[in-house]
């Protein structure tokens, strides 16, 4: 066979220095989440596709005894799948931490990256309020590990499901004719960018709740009122994005996944956050 | 502090949007400029780039530009997930559905624009087999390569002088500012600013 220094799209290997440099991140990385009561758990490389509709972006095969099959693409509802059967009432919070490869078929539409190393952590269970300010606080400590100065940007992903009205204001940032007269206001000022807990307050209540317990709690993390994803996936609450302040590059993203734990057999709120490292 | 990078497209909005932000205040790159062989022009703190106009989407998509200047048309074609805070007052156009001379029944679809025509398609629930070229769209209904072509009509006066039959509307097209989330994200202040400005000066514009 001719010698083939190519990879496929999206893949590389490390060699020794690139490997040494990830080992030492994951070296930090593991230290401070043992250190804040986080333990590990090791989820498996592939698994039964039926289980993950939304992990839409998985390699997919049919194994040999003929069942569809997907490779890791997404870490956070393996760890649900893996856990829910496994918790007793008593047991709750868990604080858990997970790594290794992920590998998605459009990783990026440019074609890089398709597999990516990926630490995460989250907590299951607990006081959600105090859940939510514990995972930022410690998605911020990690990111200062890496020697990055972070600047987290959060907001709540059921405001949008809360607003339906106002999806193509906030999907667009452009005020629209067919806003409703009793949303209008509340509509520009998310437009301009000067929306405050208390103009959403009587819409979503419960979201501008949460959100001012953070924002009392994290003065210096930003408050985004009219971030907006087409596709919400799996989260309920607080969404959240890490960046490095200095270069902007996005270090960590995560949020709180309220229902996903019942998906598989047992209701567990929980909140986690997701580093790609490169 | 990083500049700001803002991607503009060539070609049929580059003059009007160059002026857009010309009437905002901001020092663009002059003709001059564009006559060279630079792809990066810094004018008043900001990076100014030209690209082609379906690649706009593209760089404002994966944050190599953190905003620019984009029909509805490759906004559109180019799935893109980017605000669209400022609607520009030219430029504007619609999509049509376009049939050969003497309306054959649709069975081919010529189009620079394969993902807006297979989603319009799918939606009136028409089966087509989609034909995608990269210009001169009219020609292939012209020449009897395709029944149809899905394309951008302005005055009108192909369809006219080739006895095409305007069909259908696939959507009103006009021409947006474009902004990334990521740098929406990591650069509320700036990027707000950015769309205050253009949006006060077509405003302006609009009343005159």
């Amino acid at each position: 066979m001719a010698t083939n220094h190519r990879y496929p799209t999206g893949v590389l290997p490390l060699l020794m220095e690139e490997a040494a440099r990830r080992r030492c991140i994951e070296a930090r990385f593991i230290e401070v989440l043992e250190r804040a009561g986080f333990a590990e758990i090791v989820l498996p490389i592939i698994d039964y596709a039926e289980l993950y509709p939304t992990s839409k972006d998985s390699y997919r095969f049919v194994d040999r005894e003929g069942e569809l099959v997907a490779i890791r693409s997404d870490f956070t509802p393996m760890a649900a799948r893996a856990l829910a059967p496994a918790i007793a009432p008593g047991d709750l919070p868990l604080r858990i931490y997970y790594r290794g490869d992920v590998i998605r078929c459009n990783g990026s539409r440019l074609g890089a990256n398709r597999e990516m190393f990926q630490i995460g952590a989250e907590i299951v269970g607990g006081d959600p309020a105090e859940g939510d300010i514990e995972i930022l606080r410690l998605a911020a400590d990690l990111a200062r590990t890496l020697g990055f100065e972070p600047s987290i940007v959060y907001t709540d992903s059921s405001l949008v499901a809360a607003l339906p009205a106002l999806r193509p204001v906030l999907a667009t940032k452009r005020m629209t004719d067919d806003v409703p007269r009793t949303l209008r206001t509340l509509a520009e000022k998310l437009v301009a960018g000067t929306a405050a807990l208390e103009d959403i307050g009587p819409f979503a209540p419960e979201a501008a709740s949460r959100l001012s317990a953070i924002a009392a709690a994290l003065p210096g993390f930003e408050m985004h009122l009219d971030d907006f994803e087409e596709n919400g996936g799996y989260y309920t609450g607080l969404r959240f994005r890490v960046y490095d302040a200095q270069s902007r590059t996005t270090l960590a993203q995560g949020g709180r996944y309220d229902n996903l734990y019942e998906r598989f057999g047992t209701p567990a709120a929980a909140v986690g956050f997701t580093f790609t490292i490169v | 502090m990083n500049p700001l990078r803002i991607a503009l497209p060539k070609g049929r909005l580059q003059n009007e949007t160059l002026a857009a932000f010309a009437a905002a205040g901001y020092g663009i790159p002059t003709e001059d400029d564009l006559r060279t062989r630079k792809l990066v022009f810094v004018r008043d703190g900001i990076e100014w780039i030209f690209v082609k106009d379906g690649d706009v989407p593209v760089y404002v998509e994966h944050g190599a530009a953190d905003a620019g200047v984009a029909g509805l048309d490759q906004i559109l074609e180019q799935e893109s997930t980017a605000y669209q805070p400022v609607e520009f007052p030219f430029g504007r156009c619609r999509m049509m559905l376009i049939a050969a001379p003497g309306a054959p029944p649709l069975t081919k679809v010529a189009t620079k624009y394969p993902r807006v025509t297979r989603r319009y398609l799918e939606s009136k629930q028409l089966r087509a087999e989609i034909v995608p070229l990269a210009g001169s769209v009219e020609l292939a209904a012209v020449l009897n390569l395709t029944s149809h072509v899905v394309d951008l009509v302005e005055t009108g006066e192909t369809v006219r002088v080739h006895r095409l039959e305007l069909q259908d509307l696939v959507a009103e097209i006009s021409p947006r500012l474009i902004v990334g989330k990521h740098a929406y994200r990591t650069e509320s202040k700036r990027i707000r600013a950015l769309i205050a400005r253009i949006e006060e000066a077509c405003h302006a514009n609009l009343q005159r």
